[in-house]
């Protein structure tokens, strides 16, 4: 009895263990984004092997929850970057000046999402900058939950509570696949300045 | 000591085992689930419906651009024993007509570039797919049509010309 219930107690810890890690190592468990990812250029995570047959188990598993659909590598890539430049996690208290130039490929965008990888409840119509506002040299956005001054662009925080960016690179350019470190050259994500700083 | 050996590999083979189970399920239970909440939604089985266009109150899949407009048909090659025709119309703009098995591989992109593109989708078998078709891996999964669209212009613009996507069985 006592050797059944010794197998029984080890066959319940082992299932749970099991589980639990492959859902924390796959991005599963709840607010978890990131996890095995294959790039990391300055901040900007990605994995060149999203949306292909040839993805880890892991890697299938977290683009599942957090980026069903995603199309594979020869269509467009993905980015994701939840720090900003003094490595704080982006968050909708502070304002950051998101900032960069053309990017090497057909089209690209710049999108804001909250820890449940949906786009945060709110009517502010900013969620997103893309290519066909930046023009064709330096851009420049501002990522805060209050519309900013005139003139500047705007990808609203507001609802958005602890958020991240993804960046989208569709049909990207010849060599980026090979290079991406080298052809890509990432936004910049600069904190402006958070809720209770001291004025 | 040794009476807690076997005890202790079962426990470890029971942790590979569920390791490998959820990595291997997990995937194909989120499309599941997905393919049953765009279904709810009214989102139909083999035939293209045009998505609002995407705000946070539209969502119905995670990180959906606001800058595309999108188009889905849900297929079941169960139902479509014959295969599916599926033609995406022709856009000035960037377009892609793009499919998804069930355990969320994108198993062939076709890009518009001006064109309309079309394939007949043939369901899991042996054997190469000839000029013109495709074979699904698995039965069921999902066809996207994605049209860039950052404007409530452009939106309408790629609304109007998705009445021109199809995607429906083969009947003899």
């Amino acid at each position: 009895m006592k050797r059944a219930l010794a197998f029984l107690v080890a066959g319940l810890i082992g299932i749970g263990i099991g589980a639990y890690s492959a859902l924390a190592m796959s991005g599963l468990l709840p607010g978890e984004t990131r996890s095995f990812a294959g790039l990391d250029i300055h901040g900007w995570v990605g994995d060149l092997t999203t949306g292909s047959a040839d993805a880890s188990p892991y890697v299938r598993a977290r683009i599942a929850r957090h980026g069903l659909l995603a199309l594979a590598k020869s269509e467009a890539i993905y980015f994701t970057r939840e720090q900003d430049d003094h490595g704080g996690l982006l968050n909708e208290r502070c304002r950051y000046r998101l900032s960069g130039g053309p990017m090497p490929s057909q089209w690209w965008s710049v999108t804001l999402y909250n820890s449940e990888s949906y786009l945060p409840d709110n009517s502010d119509g900013a969620l997103s900058f893309d290519a066909s506002r930046a023009g064709e040299g330096a851009w420049s956005a501002i990522v805060s939950p209050n519309k900013p001054a005139e003139g500047e662009n705007w990808i609203s925080s507001r609802n958005a509570g602890r958020f991240d960016l993804t960046l989208r690179l569709y049909v990207p350019d010849e060599g980026v696949l090979d290079r991406p470190a080298e052809m890509i050259e990432m936004p910049v994500i600069e904190r402006l300045d958070c809720e209770g700083d001291s004025a | 000591m040794r009476k807690w050996l076997a005890p202790a590999m079962t426990g470890l083979a029971l942790a590979i085992i569920a390791h490998i189970a959820v990595l291997h399920y997990a995937p194909r239970m989120i499309m599941d689930r997905a393919m049953e909440r765009l279904s709810e939604r009214g989102t139909a089985l083999h035939a293209f419906s045009r998505s609002l266009r995407t705000t946070p109150q539209t969502q119905t899949v995670v990180r959906p651009s606001p800058d595309l407009a999108y188009s889905i048909c849900l297929f079941d090659m169960r139902q479509a024993p014959q295969g599916l025709r599926v033609r995406m119309a022709p856009y000035a703009n960037y377009a892609s007509l793009s499919f998804f098995d069930a355990e969320t591989n994108n198993f062939l992109t076709l890009r518009g570039d001006g064109e309309a593109r079309e394939v007949l989708l043939l369901p899991p078998q042996d054997g190469a797919a000839a000029a013109g078709t495709a074979i699904a891996p698995t039965e069921r999964g999902i066809i996207l049509v994605r049209r860039l669209a950052p404007s409530a212009e452009e939106f309408a613009a790629a609304a109007e010309v998705s009445e021109g996507d199809d995607c429906e069985p083969v009947r003899n």
